[in-house]
């Protein structure tokens, strides 16, 4: 019964369980650092709305927001030990015309804050990574990566909708979301409501606002050329 | 096992053995495809697109039901391309609509832009059954990597099954 090949087979065995038990006290010990993130501003600074193509070949004209908008937030309570990386995003959100149960959402801007234990694995230039490196001093965790200061920024991807109809779209809103991603154990998203030491993101929406009516100016312009 | 041709009985127990091994497996795998609600519950991370957060070779177990709240924008789901077989795990970035023909379009942390050119042609965005695991729910580093190393060298297949016969062959027991 003791042959090498079984001795081996047991202590795999017990490798796997010590490791499963040691990740599960790690992913557990999540729930006990308070997570406080805190909005201070969120607005828009510029609307807009244009005309364009979704890229050089398609034929089809739809209408595209622009947005700019202003964003104070402190996510530094989401740096813990167990933290690999946050991912934060900006999202345009607006009932749908006909049905008002139905939403839209689209992420207008969104950005990865690697901790400085994960800086080797993300997609950076030496040169940032090297700035990353510094700014992290030696640090394992680096909480004041968490404070994001964007002043009329403008958006990462095209905002549009299917229909390709976007002007004049009342009720939008801005909101702020984050994904917390652990170095071992569950994904965990911004809360509505407060669980335990996890506090929910209070003022994490803009007020609401609505996309103004393509520019006059454009239109005169295509009445002309149309003619 | 040369000694067990003399001896039908032991060769027919370690048949059955070999059996109950297999079935337990298969039975664990669709349990858990039940459990979770998806053809496919584990994947393997195969490529880098969704860097930093996760690897290729990353282990992630997946949940594919919308038990309070439906697929919404940020969710790390994994989808089918419509007709092809290979799971994608990106980001949720629009969703429009809600319900199961909500239009979504995804896209990986890693990549520049968002994923409509890796959709069938004509397809503009996911609906909900084109995704195969809503959200990722957990994560196991590295361990999927066996799987990848074995699909990309075939050598390797047969190394491991040669070991594993020599074994069943040397075994006493």
């Amino acid at each position: 019964m003791y042959s090498s090949l079984v001795r081996l087979q047991n202590t795999f065995g017990f490798f796997t369980t010590v490791a499963f038990v040691v990740a599960l006290l790690i992913s557990a010990s999540d729930f006990l650092s308070p997570r406080t993130p805190t909005v201070n501003v969120l607005k828009t600074t510029q609307l807009q709305t244009v005309k364009g193509r979704a890229d050089y070949y398609s034929s089809k004209k739809e209408e595209y927001a622009i947005i700019k908008f202003t964003l104070d937030a402190d996510l530094s309570s989401l740096f813990t030990w167990n933290t690999k990386q946050v991912f934060a995003y900006v999202t345009a959100e607006w009932p749908s015309a006909q049905n008002n149960n139905a939403t839209n959402q689209a992420v207008i801007w969104d950005t990865i804050i690697t901790a400085p234990s994960s800086d080797h694995l993300g997609n950076f230039s030496p040169s940032k990574l090297k700035r990353l490196r510094k700014s992290a001093n030696g640090k394992g965790i680096d909480p004041s990566r968490g404070k994001l200061q964007l002043k009329n920024q403008r958006l990462k991807y095209p905002l549009t909708h299917p229909t390709g109809r976007l002007a004049n779209t009342e009720d939008v809103q801005l909101k702020l979301h984050y994904n917390v991603q652990p170095w071992v154990g569950f994904l965990s998203w911004n809360q509505v409501q407060d669980w335990g030491k996890w506090k929910a993101l209070k003022n994490g929406l803009s007020k609401k606002f609505t996309l103004p009516a393509i520019k006059v100016k454009e239109q005169a312009k295509k009445k002309t050329t149309r003619a | 096992m040369l000694s067990a041709l003399g001896n039908p009985r032991q060769a027919a127990a370690q048949l059955m053995n070999f059996g109950l091994i297999l079935s337990t497996a298969f039975m664990m795998w669709k349990g858990l495809s039940v459990i979770s609600d998806s053809p496919s519950p584990i994947v393997v991370v195969l490529s880098g697109s969704m860097e930093p957060a996760f690897q290729r070779g990353d282990l992630l177990l997946l949940w594919n039901r919308n038990l309070f709240t439906e697929t919404s924008v940020g969710e790390v789901v994994v989808y089918n391309v419509r007709d092809k077989d290979i799971p994608i795990v990106h980001r949720v970035i629009s969703k429009f609509g809600t319900g199961p023909t909500a239009k979504l379009l995804t896209k990986g942390d890693n990549n520049d832009s968002d994923d409509t050119k890796l959709y069938a042609p004509g397809q503009n965005y996911l609906v909900r059954e084109d995704i195969i695991g809503r959200s990722v729910v957990g994560y196991m580093p590295f361990i999927g990597y066996v799987t990848i190393m074995l699909s990309e060298h075939p050598w390797m297949k047969t190394v491991m099954l040669g070991i594993m016969g020599l074994v069943v062959v040397l075994q006493r027991e």
